[in-house]
């Protein structure tokens, strides 16, 4: 009896230490995509037997600073346009890998048609004028929003007369009837990525990416027409490294 | 049945949330998010409309007997319920807070009944930066002339305290993070909740201390419901009505909706009535519950949440299989808004008038037996709640460090009314953003 019940606590204690514990950091508000896709993950690894320590940071700029201290296994969902502001680059020893891209897209009210001067353009605070310009011409007033939502209701407000924004808030606006929108060749196209430390890559990799394939991210992607590009784990990298270039403010 | 869950759940939802100072819309929804993720679409929006309804019932009891805005959008309410708790009148404040809110939902539903073509073709114009434009103008012209005896010096520096304590961290229009003096915490800008502590609630608890009346917790004259009813009728009626259109109109604008319903009705009904604080206290209350109706009807109709508890339903909405692309489809949306939201809308209301009446004479036998343990209770409640909420935001030894240094400058300034400045504070970061947009466009 006494080897019966040893057994079984040995068996516990066994089954307990080998489940693996990870920190997800959520860098996320409630709401947005970050914030949706890190509970996917978060479900995902619980489900795959992982033990999930969630860190509900719900600001990028803490959640960055989290990672970079962090010296246990941790995962974070994270995007090619963040890393110039938040000094943290896609790099062999982080990146795991790249769940979608989208385009920036242009986009112009029906009442602004045939107006050549003094075109007033919405962007989102963290864009590179420069680029703008060169994309637009320098006979444009460009006009910082403080993210997508709020450049979209000012263009549905009438504040301006274009504005670039991202794949979904285009898209909203294009159903509105009240202009219309084209993906841009110039500005450089957003990828979202899983970034991770302190982990075996390549295992990880695996796993999040069958967590990706699973319905709810499945339906994720397809209600918000996401555009998965996949490739193997080295051409991805340098994808993303090469596109996330062009959110370098000059 | 399934809407009845939805319904009671919210409600019971919106009665804690209410009651609780600093637990908002937003926070009760992200709370209850494990339950939410069984729900369809439309006990989603039934859930939220009970919550969002039921909070500005009970949200009125700790801003009249504490002096504790449970939101931002309660600031009216503590200036003038106060009022009536120090005349052993708060009894009478909380039933004519309840009248107007469901008369304040009733306004909003008929109004966008009989409105509803127009609504939907113009809606829009209330997302153009001018309309917020004219609107901050009439706020700053309001708190310049209206608080501390209309001593415009003062309060042009409380308006211009809270604008800088706005200013650290990321701005509205650039991604570049300003006068964080190398505090990487303060990269997300100063705490709200240490703010509303130190220049609201430390000088109430002050004052409390040093009344010469013991009595802090008034015992409130009884008033039966139907003398309420009657005051209100013959007394109040007008001004609910104008609180509930200015608070409706007001609802539409983003960021600020319900915040500016309150307040700009509650600055209005000022310039008409200075010294009644019934009739201002009902404006804003009454402008609260139409304005948290009319701030659904961007989200209801065409898509677009316009408010943060908002954004968090309209996710939760899309992972139920809603479609984030809402413009098609707004005719089906107003059908389902008017057959299967309304009626539990006007139930919800009818359930917060009834609740917040017993409610109300529970906390007040409460307090009144044991008001110096309340007083000591609310003390360290509100030191646990910065803690908490401190450690929940990663940052607990700013918010910290922020109580103590704003709850001695309140003990400092505690003969000034503070509301000014706080406003400024809460709007600062986003009346900048909007001024400069305005020069540029």
């Amino acid at each position: 009896m006494r080897k019966l019940i040893a057994t079984v606590i040995l068996t516990l204690f066994t089954t307990i230490s080998m489940a693996q514990t990870i920190t997800v950091i959520n860098s996320g508000k409630a709401g947005g995509s970050f914030n949706a896709r890190t509970q996917m993950y978060k479900d995902g690894l619980e489900a795959a037997g992982y033990e999930v320590k969630f860190e509900n940071v719900g600001k990028i700029s803490q959640a960055v600073k989290m990672f970079k201290a962090s010296d246990e296994p941790t995962i974070m969902v994270y995007a090619n346009n963040q890393v110039y502001k938040q000094d943290l680059f896609h790099t062999e020893d982080n990146f795991i890998m790249a769940e979608y891209q989208q385009p920036l897209y242009v986009c112009r009210t029906d009442t602004s048609k045939g107006k050549i001067y003094s075109l007033t353009v919405a962007h989102g605070k963290g864009y590179d004028p420069t680029l703008l310009t060169k994309l637009l011409g320098d006979n444009i007033i460009l006009v910082p929003y403080k993210n997508s939502g709020a450049m979209l209701k000012g263009m549905l407000g009438g504040d301006v007369d274009m504005m670039v924004n991202n794949q979904g808030k285009s898209f909203k606006y294009i159903a509105s009837g009240k202009g219309s929108c084209r993906p841009s060749t110039v500005l450089p196209m957003m990828v979202a990525t899983v970034i991770g430390k302190n982990i075996d890559i390549s295992i990880l990799r695996s796993i999040l990416f069958d967590i990706s394939l699973d319905t709810p991210f499945m339906e994720y992607h397809t209600t918000r027409k996401l555009v998965r590009p996949s490739s193997t784990w080295e051409k991805e990298l340098a994808v993303v490294q090469t596109l996330e270039k062009g959110y370098e403010v000059k | 049945m399934n809407e009845l869950i939805a319904v009671s759940t919210g409600l019971l939802a919106g009665t804690i949330t209410g009651i609780v100072p600093g637990a908002g819309v937003m926070v009760a929804m992200i709370v209850a998010s494990p339950l939410l993720m069984s729900f369809d679409v439309l006990q989603l929006l039934l859930f939220y409309m009970s919550l969002a309804s039921m909070v500005q019932f009970t949200g009125t009891i700790p801003a009249v007997y504490l002096g504790i805005p449970g939101e931002t959008n309660s600031l009216p309410a503590v200036i003038e319920g106060t009022k009536f708790n120090k005349r052993k009148m708060a009894k009478l404040a909380i039933g004519i807070c309840a009248v107007g809110s469901v008369l304040g939902s009733l306004v909003a539903v008929v109004i966008t009944y009989g409105l509803l073509s127009v609504l939907i073709e113009h809606m829009t114009v209330f997302f153009s930066n001018a309309t917020k434009f004219y609107l901050y103008l009439f706020i700053i012209a309001f708190c310049l002339l209206v608080y501390n005896k209309k001593n415009v010096l003062v309060n042009l520096s409380l308006c211009a305290i809270g604008f800088m304590l706005s200013v650290p961290g990321e701005s509205d229009i650039s991604s570049d993070f300003r006068y964080t003096f190398g505090i990487e915490d303060l990269q997300f800008g100063i705490p709200l909740i240490p703010v509303l502590i130190g220049f609201l609630i430390v000088p109430t608890i002050a004052k409390m201390f040093s009344s010469s009346n013991s009595n802090v917790f008034l015992p409130s004259i009884d008033i039966g419901f139907c003398k309420v009813i009657k005051y209100f009728r013959k007394k109040l009626i007008a001004s609910s009505l104008r609180g509930g259109l200015i608070g409706y109109i007001c609802g539409f604008v983003p960021g600020v909706s319900t915040v500016l319903s309150t307040n700009a009705s509650y600055s209005f009904e000022k310039k008409l009535h200075p010294n009644n604080p019934g009739k201002l206290l009902v404006a804003s209350e009454t402008a609260n519950n139409s304005g948290q109706f009319a701030s659904m009807l961007p989200l209801l109709l065409i898509g677009i949440p316009i408010t943060g508890s908002e954004i968090v339903l309209y996710s939760m909405l899309v992972d139920a299989g809603w479609s984030p692309y809402q413009f098609d489809n707004v005719t089906n949306n107003a059908d389902m808004l008017f057959k299967q939201i309304v009626p539990w809308f006007v139930f919800a209301n009818i359930v917060g008038l009834i609740v917040a009446w017993p409610l109300a004479k529970k906390i007040l036998n409460l307090f009144a037996n044991s008001k110096k343990y309340m007083i000591a209770i609310l003390a360290v409640g509100m030191l646990l709640l910065n803690t908490y909420l401190g450690i929940l935001d990663y940052r607990v030894w700013l918010y910290t460090v922020c109580l103590i240094v704003f709850g001695c400058i309140g003990l400092l300034i505690k003969k000034y009314e503070t509301v000014p400045l706080v406003f400024m504070f809460i709007l600062g970061n986003d009346m900048e953003g909007v001024f400069i947009r305005q020069m540029l466009i």
